[in-house]
Order: structure tokens, then C-alpha cells, then sequence
């Protein structure tokens, strides 16, 4: 009974530190799509990526008002510029979220989650 | 427009605030690169040139700059893991750093907040003439902070941290940083209005005060800085290789350990001596 306890509380140690570095990635990834802009603070997610391509698909690209992370309104002169500044950030993010993650995943042991 | 970052440190007989000021200043500098000041006073910088670290102090800092020695409020208990000791507290003027920064728009930081990207560069960007840290988060959960973690008393208002705090020269700022000193002069005072404990002196709760008054007494919507990931100073840094810090963090605090690192998410280090004992080889390279 004994061994089998150590290895349930070895898995439980492994357990807890890939889900601390999975919170981790995550978190750098919240960061790292935080997107400072004229005076205001916006979050790039799929929202604001949706609603910006609306805009343009309205042909509504230069001095165009969004609401901010914060409800602030923020103008935005060439809308055009900061939906490519925004894909650019979202997609260098998810892109290293994803590499990030998949290596962790293929980690087996505490010391290897470390490692990486 | 100038930006720059800020670091306060005042040397005392336990921890080598000095040493901590230069490992805060390589990472910051690193990562943000913006240039970094310092303020210190004339005993710390005799004691970095008895040390051979005031030619490191000068490569690193875009200026030193010198303030009188703080005058002496109360001790506080610091943990190295699980040994204790007492150190005087003398980081009490940040009030100051509206006067003293000689950036258009600064960041504030402690000297044991090591900076590890480059995220803090898009706060730079917002209008608003004092952003605060918004609150702290443990490394390992957040089960292990206390209510006084997160309010400053009790019954009274949120904790906001002053581990980071950006701010501009515009009047506002000049009025909040005044009203950061009217606190720090009348702590005993404000503790009674705000009912928090007036025995030792806390940068954040003047801070934290003295945004609260400026929002006409309420709660208001303003941007913060991120909430800053932080380890105890219970935990051990365990190591420093590879730009990766290895943490033994107290579980439960009772000394059951659990092994983590960082290497890319800002870190608040409480554990100052181990943050200095394991970063020595770094400094010898600076």
C-alpha cells in the first residue's frame, strides 16, 4: 500500500506542477494579447477581431470610435493598421501559447516540466 | 516624451538592498529596455564602492540619484524560508518619486519586482496620470494570502500595490503623490479614519489611501497595472540558470515544499536574501 500511495502522491505533485504551468502559459498569453493604443488598453481576442473586420467589411476604416478593455472610447484613425497590428499580436501569441503547451503536454515528470 | 523606470534602495545591516536594486535594474532594463534611475542615499552608495559594486551601479543606472537616508519608522519581520529576521524599515519616501524621476512618464518598481518581458511597455501608452498595481497573486494559489492582502483593513477599501506604479508629470499625479506624503506624516491619523493597523508603515496602503480619496471616495473605474505574481517570503528561490528562477514554494506554509519557475511572467521575489544569495553569479557578470 505504501508504494502505491508514494507513486499517487508523485502523480499528484506531477499533476499540480503542469497545471501551475499551464496556468502559467495562459496567463503570459493574457498578457502578451494586452494591447496598449492611443490612450486606452484593449484586449485582442476573437471579439474584437470579429467586430474590427465588421468594421472594415462597413467600410467604416478611418477615425472610427472603440470601446476600450474599460468601456473608455478610443479613436481609432486608421482602422485598416490596427486590425493588422492586432492579427500580428493575436497570432504570434496563440502561435507560441500552442508551441508552449504542446511541449508541456509531452512532459512526464516534474523535473521535465521544470526543464522547459 | 521620456520614459523611464524607477528604483528606490536603502541599504540596512540584513539585506543588501543595493545588490537587489542592480539585479531589478538588469532585468528591467533587459526587457523593457527603457533607461532605470535610482534613488538612493550616501551609505548605500558607500557601501556598493566598498563592495565594488558602484562601477556595475554606474554602467547600469542612467542616473543616481542621492536623497537623505529615511528616517527610521519600525522594524518588520522578513522570512528566509523558514528562518525569520528583523530588518528596519526605511522605504518610506517613495512620495518623492513625482519630484525625484527625471522621466516624463515613469515606472515605480520595488527592487525585488524582477521584470521578465516586455508587457509593462504597453501601459506606457495609457492616459492616465497614476496607474497602481491592481492586487497581488500568489505563485502557488491564491488560498495562501490573507484577507489584508487584499483589503487594507477589515471593514475599509481595497489593496492596491505599490510594488508597480506608473506615473506621468501632469498635476494630478503631483497632487496624488503630496497626498501619498499628508498620509505618510499622518499615518496614525488616517489609520483611524480608514481603520487600518497604524504599527507599521506600508507603502501600499498610503498608496492605496490616497487613490481612494482622489476618486472622490469611491470605487472607480480606472485602468490598473497587472496583478503581480508574487512568491513569499516563505518560499526559496532555490536556483538562477538559464534566465529561469526555481522556486521552493511552502505549500501550506509549514514547510512542505513544491518545486516551480519562471521565466517569462514578471515576478515579486519577497524572499530577499535568497533572491540575493541565488543570483550572485548574475551579478558577477553585470
Amino acid at each position: 500500500m505504501n508504494n502505491s500511495y508514494e507513486k499517487a502522491l508523485e502523480f499528484a505533485n506531477y499533476q499540480y506542477t503542469l497545471s501551475l504551468k499551464q496556468k502559467q502559459l495562459r496567463e503570459q498569453n493574457e498578457a502578451r494579447l494586452t494591447y496598449g493604443y492611443n490612450g486606452g488598453l484593449f484586449k485582442i481576442d476573437q471579439t474584437l477581431i470579429n467586430f474590427v473586420e465588421f468594421l472594415i467589411s462597413k467600410n467604416r476604416v478611418t477615425d472610427t470610435i472603440l470601446l476600450d478593455s474599460h468601456d473608455r472610447p478610443v479613436l481609432i484613425e486608421d482602422l485598416t493598421e490596427f486590425q493588422s497590428e492586432i492579427l500580428d499580436r493575436y497570432f504570434s501569441s496563440v502561435n507560441e501559447y500552442f508551441e508552449e503547451h504542446q511541449k508541456i503536454k509531452k512532459q512526464r515528470s516534474v523535473e521535465k516540466l521544470l526543464d522547459d | 516624451m521620456t520614459e523611464g523606470i524607477l528604483i528606490y534602495c536603502f541599504n540596512n545591516t540584513e539585506v543588501d538592498y543595493a545588490k537587489m536594486s542592480l539585479i531589478s535594474a538588469y532585468f528591467a532594463g533587459k526587457n523593457l529596455k527603457k533607461p532605470i534611475s535610482l534613488v538612493t542615499d550616501q551609505s548605500t552608495i558607500d557601501w556598493m564602492i566598498t563592495s565594488d559594486l558602484y562601477s556595475k551601479a554606474e554602467r547600469l543606472f542612467d542616473k543616481i540619484i542621492l536623497q537623505e537616508r529615511p528616517r527610521y519608522t519600525n522594524n518588520r519581520i522578513l522570512h528566509n524560508g523558514p528562518a525569520k529576521y528583523t530588518v528596519p524599515f526605511l522605504n518610506n519616501t517613495r512620495y518623492s518619486a513625482y519630484e525625484l524621476s527625471p522621466y516624463d512618464k515613469t515606472l515605480l518598481i520595488d527592487s525585488d519586482f524582477i521584470i521578465l518581458n516586455d508587457n509593462l511597455n504597453e501601459y506606457f501608452k495609457i492616459q492616465q496620470p497614476v496607474i497602481l498595481g491592481e492586487s497581488i497573486q500568489d505563485i502557488y494559489d491564491d488560498k495562501r494570502l490573507g484577507y489584508l492582502d487584499k483589503f487594507i483593513s477589515e471593514t475599509s477599501i481595497k489593496m492596491r500595490w505599490a510594488t508597480t506604479v506608473l506615473f506621468d508629470k501632469s498635476e494630478e499625479s503631483e497632487i496624488f503623490f503630496d497626498l501619498v506624503k499628508t498620509v505618510y506624516e499622518n499615518y496614525n491619523t488616517f489609520s483611524s479614519i480608514f481603520r487600518f493597523s497604524p504599527l507599521q508603515y506600508r507603502n501600499d496602503v498610503s498608496f492605496s489611501v490616497a487613490e481612494h480619496i482622489m476618486n472622490g471616495f469611491i470605487p472607480a473605474s480606472r485602468y490598473y497595472l497587472p496583478s503581480i505574481l508574487t512568491t513569499l517570503d516563505r518560499d526559496i528561490l532555490h536556483s538562477f540558470e538559464n534566465n529561469k528562477f526555481t522556486f521552493l514554494i511552502d505549500e501550506n506554509l509549514q514547510e512542505n515544499y513544491f518545486l516551480t519557475a519562471i521565466s517569462t511572467q514578471n515576478i515579486h521575489i519577497m524572499n530577499k536574501k535568497s533572491l540575493i544569495d541565488r543570483t550572485d553569479k548574475l551579478l558577477d557578470t553585470l
